[in-house]
Protein backbone atom coordinates (compact mmCIF):
# COMPACT_ATOMS: atom_id res chain seq x y z
CA UNK A 1 0.00 0.00 0.00
CA UNK A 2 1.26 3.74 -1.17
CA UNK A 3 1.00 5.82 1.98
CA UNK A 4 0.73 9.97 1.78
CA UNK A 5 3.05 11.99 3.69
CA UNK A 6 3.77 15.91 4.53
CA UNK A 7 6.79 17.19 5.70
CA UNK A 8 7.33 18.79 9.05
CA UNK A 9 8.77 21.71 9.21
CA UNK A 10 10.29 24.12 11.86
CA UNK A 11 8.56 26.99 12.21
CA UNK A 12 5.14 27.24 15.04
CA UNK A 13 3.74 28.52 12.51
CA UNK A 14 3.86 26.28 9.81
CA UNK A 15 3.14 23.36 12.15
CA UNK A 16 0.06 25.25 13.76
CA UNK A 17 -1.58 26.72 9.88
CA UNK A 18 -0.56 22.66 9.23
CA UNK A 19 -2.51 21.53 11.86
CA UNK A 20 -5.45 19.66 9.49
CA UNK A 21 -3.41 18.85 7.36
CA UNK A 22 -1.31 16.88 9.19
CA UNK A 23 -4.28 14.82 10.43
CA UNK A 24 -4.98 14.10 6.78
CA UNK A 25 -1.93 12.19 6.01
CA UNK A 26 0.07 8.72 6.63
CA UNK A 27 3.33 9.76 7.37
CA UNK A 28 5.66 12.67 8.20
CA UNK A 29 8.93 13.08 6.65
CA UNK A 30 11.57 15.46 8.71
CA UNK A 31 15.14 17.05 7.73
CA UNK A 32 16.46 15.04 10.54
CA UNK A 33 19.65 18.51 10.84
CA UNK A 34 16.44 21.07 11.13
CA UNK A 35 16.16 19.48 14.69
CA UNK A 36 19.53 19.68 16.07
CA UNK A 37 21.32 22.91 16.81
CA UNK A 38 25.75 22.54 17.79
CA UNK A 39 27.23 23.66 20.56
CA UNK A 40 30.36 25.74 20.30
CA UNK A 41 32.19 22.65 20.91
CA UNK A 42 31.06 20.45 17.63
CA UNK A 43 28.25 18.52 19.58
CA UNK A 44 25.05 18.12 17.67
CA UNK A 45 22.15 18.28 20.24
CA UNK A 46 18.69 18.16 19.80
CA UNK A 47 16.17 21.24 19.62
CA UNK A 48 12.96 21.95 20.35
CA UNK A 49 11.76 20.78 17.32
CA UNK A 50 12.56 17.14 17.95
CA UNK A 51 10.01 16.79 20.89
CA UNK A 52 7.64 19.17 18.97
CA UNK A 53 7.72 16.44 15.97
CA UNK A 54 7.52 13.76 18.25
CA UNK A 55 5.15 15.29 20.54
CA UNK A 56 3.05 15.72 17.18
CA UNK A 57 2.98 11.53 16.40
CA UNK A 58 2.03 10.62 19.56
CA UNK A 59 -1.21 12.91 19.32
CA UNK A 60 -2.05 11.44 15.86
CA UNK A 61 -0.90 7.61 16.34
CA UNK A 62 -0.29 4.82 13.30
CA UNK A 63 1.82 7.37 11.74
CA UNK A 64 5.17 6.76 10.69
CA UNK A 65 8.30 9.33 10.20
CA UNK A 66 10.94 8.76 6.85
CA UNK A 67 14.32 10.94 7.22
CA UNK A 68 14.79 13.42 4.06
CA UNK A 69 18.00 15.49 4.47
CA UNK A 70 20.06 17.59 2.73
CA UNK A 71 23.31 18.12 4.65
CA UNK A 72 24.62 14.79 5.01
CA UNK A 73 26.55 14.98 1.63
CA UNK A 74 26.32 11.82 -0.57
CA UNK A 75 28.57 13.38 -2.67
CA UNK A 76 31.75 13.90 -0.23
CA UNK A 77 34.53 11.83 -0.09
CA UNK A 78 37.10 14.20 1.37
CA UNK A 79 38.90 13.41 4.76
CA UNK A 80 38.66 17.07 6.09
CA UNK A 81 35.15 15.96 6.19
CA UNK A 82 34.91 13.04 7.88
CA UNK A 83 34.85 14.16 11.65
CA UNK A 84 31.56 15.64 10.71
CA UNK A 85 29.96 12.62 9.17
CA UNK A 86 31.09 10.40 12.02
CA UNK A 87 29.36 13.35 14.46
CA UNK A 88 26.34 13.82 11.71
CA UNK A 89 25.52 9.70 12.09
CA UNK A 90 26.02 9.51 15.84
CA UNK A 91 23.39 12.20 16.28
CA UNK A 92 20.94 10.45 13.29
CA UNK A 93 21.04 7.33 15.34
CA UNK A 94 19.85 9.20 18.34
CA UNK A 95 17.15 10.54 16.03
CA UNK A 96 16.43 7.32 14.68
CA UNK A 97 15.93 5.96 18.34
CA UNK A 98 13.19 8.52 18.87
CA UNK A 99 11.40 8.61 15.46
CA UNK A 100 12.12 4.87 13.92
CA UNK A 101 12.78 6.07 10.29
CA UNK A 102 11.33 3.84 8.02
CA UNK A 103 14.00 5.22 5.42
CA UNK A 104 16.33 7.08 4.86
CA UNK A 105 17.31 9.59 1.66
CA UNK A 106 19.59 12.28 0.87
CA UNK A 107 19.85 14.49 -2.23
CA UNK A 108 22.43 13.60 -5.08
CA UNK A 109 25.42 15.94 -5.46
CA UNK A 110 27.75 17.47 -2.50
CA UNK A 111 25.94 20.15 -0.26
CA UNK A 112 29.89 19.99 1.48
CA UNK A 113 32.67 20.40 -0.39
CA UNK A 114 36.06 18.99 1.30
CA UNK A 115 35.06 20.36 4.25
CA UNK A 116 33.49 23.35 3.45
CA UNK A 117 29.41 23.31 4.12
CA UNK A 118 27.86 24.81 0.96
CA UNK A 119 24.27 23.50 2.11
CA UNK A 120 23.06 23.79 -1.52
CA UNK A 121 23.95 19.80 -3.02
CA UNK A 122 26.05 20.79 -6.13
CA UNK A 123 26.12 18.36 -9.04
CA UNK A 124 29.18 15.73 -9.51
CA UNK A 125 31.09 14.37 -12.15
CA UNK A 126 28.88 11.83 -13.56
CA UNK A 127 31.85 9.03 -12.97
CA UNK A 128 32.05 5.30 -12.03
CA UNK A 129 34.52 7.25 -8.88
CA UNK A 130 31.86 10.01 -7.91
CA UNK A 131 29.32 6.57 -8.28
CA UNK A 132 31.36 4.58 -5.59
CA UNK A 133 31.63 8.01 -3.58
CA UNK A 134 27.70 8.05 -3.36
CA UNK A 135 27.24 4.23 -2.58
CA UNK A 136 29.90 4.31 0.10
CA UNK A 137 28.00 7.52 1.47
CA UNK A 138 24.60 5.80 1.13
CA UNK A 139 26.27 2.53 2.97
CA UNK A 140 27.75 4.90 5.97
CA UNK A 141 23.84 6.07 6.73
CA UNK A 142 22.46 1.93 5.89
CA UNK A 143 24.69 1.50 9.45
CA UNK A 144 22.10 3.96 11.24
CA UNK A 145 18.93 3.12 9.15
CA UNK A 146 18.99 0.13 6.86
CA UNK A 147 16.85 1.09 4.01
CA UNK A 148 18.12 4.54 2.67
CA UNK A 149 17.81 6.20 -0.67
CA UNK A 150 19.18 9.36 -3.25
CA UNK A 151 16.77 11.81 -4.70
CA UNK A 152 17.80 13.20 -7.86
CA UNK A 153 18.62 16.60 -6.78
CA UNK A 154 18.25 19.94 -8.90
CA UNK A 155 21.67 21.34 -10.21
CA UNK A 156 21.76 24.41 -11.82
CA UNK A 157 24.95 23.45 -13.57
CA UNK A 158 25.41 19.84 -15.14
CA UNK A 159 29.17 17.84 -15.22
CA UNK A 160 28.14 15.74 -18.48
CA UNK A 161 24.47 15.38 -20.16
CA UNK A 162 21.33 15.93 -18.48
CA UNK A 163 19.86 12.76 -19.44
CA UNK A 164 23.27 10.77 -18.45
CA UNK A 165 22.16 11.95 -14.59
CA UNK A 166 19.28 8.83 -15.06
CA UNK A 167 21.69 6.05 -15.73
CA UNK A 168 24.21 7.51 -12.76
CA UNK A 169 21.55 7.01 -10.52
CA UNK A 170 21.27 3.31 -11.94
CA UNK A 171 24.69 2.67 -11.04
CA UNK A 172 24.67 4.57 -7.48
CA UNK A 173 20.93 2.59 -6.33
CA UNK A 174 22.25 -0.61 -7.27
CA UNK A 175 22.77 -1.83 -3.57
CA UNK A 176 20.32 -4.07 -1.60
CA UNK A 177 17.97 -2.20 0.33
CA UNK A 178 19.19 1.46 -1.59
CA UNK A 179 16.41 3.28 -3.63
CA UNK A 180 15.41 5.75 -5.31
CA UNK A 181 13.22 8.96 -4.21
CA UNK A 182 11.79 10.73 -7.48
CA UNK A 183 11.52 14.15 -7.18
CA UNK A 184 8.90 15.23 -9.52
CA UNK A 185 9.03 18.84 -9.14
CA UNK A 186 13.30 18.45 -9.55
CA UNK A 187 12.82 16.37 -12.64
CA UNK A 188 9.91 19.04 -14.36
CA UNK A 189 12.57 22.06 -13.28
CA UNK A 190 15.69 19.90 -14.77
CA UNK A 191 13.40 19.83 -18.07
CA UNK A 192 12.79 23.44 -18.15
CA UNK A 193 16.30 24.60 -17.54
CA UNK A 194 17.57 22.29 -19.71
CA UNK A 195 15.64 21.79 -22.35
CA UNK A 196 14.69 18.49 -22.12
CA UNK A 197 11.80 15.78 -22.63
CA UNK A 198 10.51 14.34 -18.94
CA UNK A 199 10.22 10.96 -20.66
CA UNK A 200 13.31 10.38 -21.83
CA UNK A 201 14.43 10.72 -18.44
CA UNK A 202 12.18 8.43 -17.41
CA UNK A 203 12.74 5.71 -19.81
CA UNK A 204 16.28 5.28 -18.69
CA UNK A 205 15.60 5.55 -14.95
CA UNK A 206 15.02 2.24 -13.07
CA UNK A 207 11.67 2.90 -11.38
CA UNK A 208 11.77 -0.18 -9.66
CA UNK A 209 13.98 1.52 -7.88
CA UNK A 210 12.15 4.01 -6.37
CA UNK A 211 10.53 4.12 -2.58
CA UNK A 212 9.07 7.50 -2.34
CA UNK A 213 7.56 10.44 -5.07
CA UNK A 214 7.99 13.74 -3.89
CA UNK A 215 5.19 16.29 -4.97
CA UNK A 216 6.23 19.72 -4.68
CA UNK A 217 6.45 23.71 -6.24
CA UNK A 218 8.58 26.04 -7.29
CA UNK A 219 9.40 29.68 -8.38
CA UNK A 220 11.22 30.89 -11.20
CA UNK A 221 14.62 33.03 -10.49
CA UNK A 222 14.52 36.81 -10.87
CA UNK A 223 15.69 38.43 -14.29
CA UNK A 224 17.99 40.54 -12.67
CA UNK A 225 19.92 37.73 -11.03
CA UNK A 226 21.58 37.37 -13.81
CA UNK A 227 24.02 39.94 -16.37
CA UNK A 228 22.06 37.44 -19.24
CA UNK A 229 18.89 38.10 -17.62
CA UNK A 230 18.39 34.50 -18.39
CA UNK A 231 15.14 33.02 -15.82
CA UNK A 232 15.97 29.88 -14.58
CA UNK A 233 13.28 27.64 -12.32
CA UNK A 234 14.44 26.95 -8.75
CA UNK A 235 13.68 24.51 -6.69
CA UNK A 236 12.05 26.47 -4.03
CA UNK A 237 9.29 24.44 -2.80
CA UNK A 238 7.44 27.50 -2.02
CA UNK A 239 4.46 27.27 -4.39
CA UNK A 240 1.49 25.51 -5.67
CA UNK A 241 2.51 22.11 -7.49
CA UNK A 242 2.10 23.01 -11.35
CA UNK A 243 0.02 21.20 -13.26
CA UNK A 244 2.94 19.67 -15.31
CA UNK A 245 3.74 18.04 -11.69
CA UNK A 246 0.63 16.86 -11.62
CA UNK A 247 0.25 15.76 -15.13
CA UNK A 248 3.71 13.49 -14.69
CA UNK A 249 2.82 12.25 -10.97
CA UNK A 250 -0.54 10.69 -13.25
CA UNK A 251 2.03 9.01 -15.34
CA UNK A 252 4.46 8.06 -13.69
CA UNK A 253 3.10 6.63 -10.15
CA UNK A 254 1.44 3.60 -11.29
CA UNK A 255 5.21 2.81 -13.00
CA UNK A 256 6.68 2.54 -9.79
CA UNK A 257 6.28 -0.71 -8.62
CA UNK A 258 7.73 -0.45 -5.22
CA UNK A 259 6.38 3.09 -4.03
CA UNK A 260 5.85 2.85 -1.13
CA UNK A 261 4.80 6.70 -0.25
CA UNK A 262 3.88 10.42 -1.73
CA UNK A 263 4.78 13.17 0.21
CA UNK A 264 3.65 16.59 -0.50
CA UNK A 265 6.61 19.29 0.56
CA UNK A 266 6.73 22.72 1.47
CA UNK A 267 9.11 25.24 3.23
CA UNK A 268 8.71 26.97 5.88
CA UNK A 269 8.23 30.72 5.85
CA UNK A 270 5.92 30.16 2.91
CA UNK A 271 2.60 29.21 4.30
CA UNK A 272 0.61 31.99 4.33
CA UNK A 273 -3.29 31.82 6.15
CA UNK A 274 -4.96 32.45 2.96
CA UNK A 275 -2.18 29.11 1.63
CA UNK A 276 -3.75 26.65 3.55
CA UNK A 277 -6.78 25.82 1.97
CA UNK A 278 -5.10 25.55 -1.34
CA UNK A 279 -2.61 23.50 0.26
CA UNK A 280 -4.42 21.11 1.52
CA UNK A 281 -6.58 20.83 -1.37
CA UNK A 282 -3.49 19.59 -2.90
CA UNK A 283 -3.06 17.33 -0.17
CA UNK A 284 -6.48 15.47 -0.97
CA UNK A 285 -5.51 15.28 -4.85
CA UNK A 286 -2.21 13.47 -3.80
CA UNK A 287 -4.39 11.28 -2.00
CA UNK A 288 -6.83 10.57 -4.67
CA UNK A 289 -3.37 9.65 -6.73
CA UNK A 290 -2.57 7.25 -4.10
CA UNK A 291 -5.92 5.93 -3.57
CA UNK A 292 -6.32 5.17 -7.30
CA UNK A 293 -2.69 2.68 -7.31
CA UNK A 294 -4.56 0.37 -4.52
CA UNK B 1 44.41 12.89 -4.53
CA UNK B 2 41.74 11.46 -7.04
CA UNK B 3 40.06 13.05 -9.42
CA UNK B 4 37.02 13.60 -7.35
CA UNK B 5 38.77 14.78 -4.10
CA UNK B 6 40.17 17.41 -6.96
CA UNK B 7 36.64 18.36 -7.90
CA UNK B 8 35.79 18.87 -4.70
CA UNK B 9 38.68 21.29 -3.25
CA UNK B 10 38.41 23.68 -6.67
CA UNK B 11 34.62 24.04 -6.39
CA UNK B 12 34.76 24.72 -2.74
CA UNK B 13 37.00 27.96 -3.77
CA UNK B 14 35.20 28.37 -7.42
CA UNK B 15 31.58 28.43 -5.99
CA UNK B 16 32.51 31.33 -2.98
CA UNK B 17 34.38 33.27 -5.60
CA UNK B 18 34.12 36.57 -6.32
CA UNK B 19 33.99 35.42 -9.69
CA UNK B 20 32.82 31.74 -9.70
CA UNK B 21 32.47 31.14 -13.37
CA UNK B 22 36.07 32.30 -13.91
CA UNK B 23 36.99 30.35 -11.21
CA UNK B 24 35.54 27.28 -12.58
CA UNK B 25 36.94 28.06 -16.13
CA UNK B 26 40.83 28.64 -14.61
CA UNK B 27 40.47 25.34 -12.95
CA UNK B 28 39.48 23.72 -16.26
CA UNK B 29 42.73 25.09 -17.46
CA UNK B 30 44.67 24.01 -14.82
CA UNK B 31 46.95 21.02 -15.52
CA UNK B 32 46.61 19.28 -12.70
CA UNK B 33 42.89 18.83 -13.32
CA UNK B 34 42.31 15.92 -14.66
CA UNK B 35 41.63 15.78 -18.52
CA UNK B 36 37.72 14.30 -18.23
CA UNK B 37 37.03 16.93 -15.50
CA UNK B 38 38.53 19.87 -17.38
CA UNK B 39 36.61 18.83 -20.39
CA UNK B 40 33.45 18.93 -18.11
CA UNK B 41 33.91 21.73 -16.30
CA UNK B 42 34.90 23.83 -19.81
CA UNK B 43 31.05 23.04 -20.98
CA UNK B 44 28.80 23.46 -17.61
CA UNK B 45 26.74 26.37 -17.96
CA UNK B 46 27.82 29.77 -16.59
CA UNK B 47 24.47 31.08 -16.02
CA UNK B 48 23.73 27.90 -13.89
CA UNK B 49 27.41 28.28 -12.00
CA UNK B 50 26.01 31.91 -11.11
CA UNK B 51 22.83 30.95 -9.79
CA UNK B 52 24.43 28.04 -7.93
CA UNK B 53 26.80 30.59 -6.33
CA UNK B 54 24.31 33.13 -5.98
CA UNK B 55 22.40 30.69 -3.77
CA UNK B 56 25.44 29.13 -1.46
CA UNK B 57 25.87 32.84 -0.72
CA UNK B 58 21.77 33.57 0.22
CA UNK B 59 21.50 30.11 2.43
CA UNK B 60 24.61 31.29 4.05
CA UNK B 61 23.19 34.92 4.57
CA UNK B 62 20.12 33.20 5.98
CA UNK B 63 22.05 31.13 8.80
CA UNK B 64 24.14 34.75 9.51
CA UNK B 65 20.34 36.29 10.03
CA UNK B 66 18.91 33.18 11.49
CA UNK B 67 21.87 32.90 13.74
CA UNK B 68 21.81 36.11 15.31
CA UNK B 69 19.25 38.89 16.70
CA UNK B 70 22.15 41.32 16.21
CA UNK B 71 22.63 40.67 12.50
CA UNK B 72 19.05 40.55 11.86
CA UNK B 73 18.77 44.39 13.30
CA UNK B 74 21.47 45.44 11.49
CA UNK B 75 19.90 44.12 8.24
CA UNK B 76 16.13 45.71 9.47
CA UNK B 77 18.11 48.77 10.38
CA UNK B 78 20.82 49.24 7.20
CA UNK B 79 20.03 47.07 4.63
CA UNK B 80 22.62 48.05 2.19
CA UNK B 81 24.85 48.91 4.75
CA UNK B 82 24.50 44.86 6.12
CA UNK B 83 24.51 43.24 2.33
CA UNK B 84 28.03 44.98 1.26
CA UNK B 85 29.30 43.72 4.34
CA UNK B 86 27.98 40.39 3.98
CA UNK B 87 29.73 40.37 0.59
CA UNK B 88 32.86 40.78 1.62
CA UNK B 89 32.24 38.24 4.16
CA UNK B 90 31.84 36.06 1.77
CA UNK B 91 34.86 36.15 -0.24
CA UNK B 92 36.93 36.63 2.53
CA UNK B 93 36.00 33.96 4.86
CA UNK B 94 36.03 30.33 3.70
CA UNK B 95 32.47 28.79 4.28
CA UNK B 96 33.00 26.63 7.59
CA UNK B 97 29.81 26.43 9.34
CA UNK B 98 26.58 24.74 8.70
CA UNK B 99 24.53 25.80 11.41
CA UNK B 100 23.19 29.54 12.30
CA UNK B 101 24.56 29.91 15.26
CA UNK B 102 27.82 29.04 14.15
CA UNK B 103 27.87 31.14 11.17
CA UNK B 104 26.25 34.14 12.64
CA UNK B 105 29.19 34.07 15.39
CA UNK B 106 32.06 33.46 12.75
CA UNK B 107 30.24 36.92 10.91
CA UNK B 108 30.31 39.07 13.99
CA UNK B 109 33.53 38.12 14.79
CA UNK B 110 34.88 39.13 11.30
CA UNK B 111 32.73 42.31 11.25
CA UNK B 112 33.99 43.40 14.44
CA UNK B 113 38.09 43.01 13.19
Amino acid sequence: MVALGFTLQPEDEFLRRCDRILRAVDYFEIAPETTWYETPDGELRENGFSRRFNAIAEELPGRFFVAHGVGFSLGTASRRDAARRRRWLDRVALDHARFRFRWYTDHLGASSLDGAPVTLPLPLPMTAESARVVRARLADLQTVVPRVGVENSVSYFLLGAPLDEARFLDRVVAGARVHLLLDLHNLYTMSVNFGFDTEDYLRQLNLSKVIEVHLSGGADSDGAWLLSGRVMRLDSHDAAIPDEVWRLAERVLPRCPNLRGVTVERMEGTVSARDVAPLAAEVRRARRLVEKLR
Amino acid sequence: MTSHARYERLLAKAIAAPDPVAALRAAARARSTPPSLRKALARADPDGIRIAALLVARLRFERVLRGSAEASDWFARDPAAFTESFRRYHHEVPLQDFFPAAEARRFSTWSRL
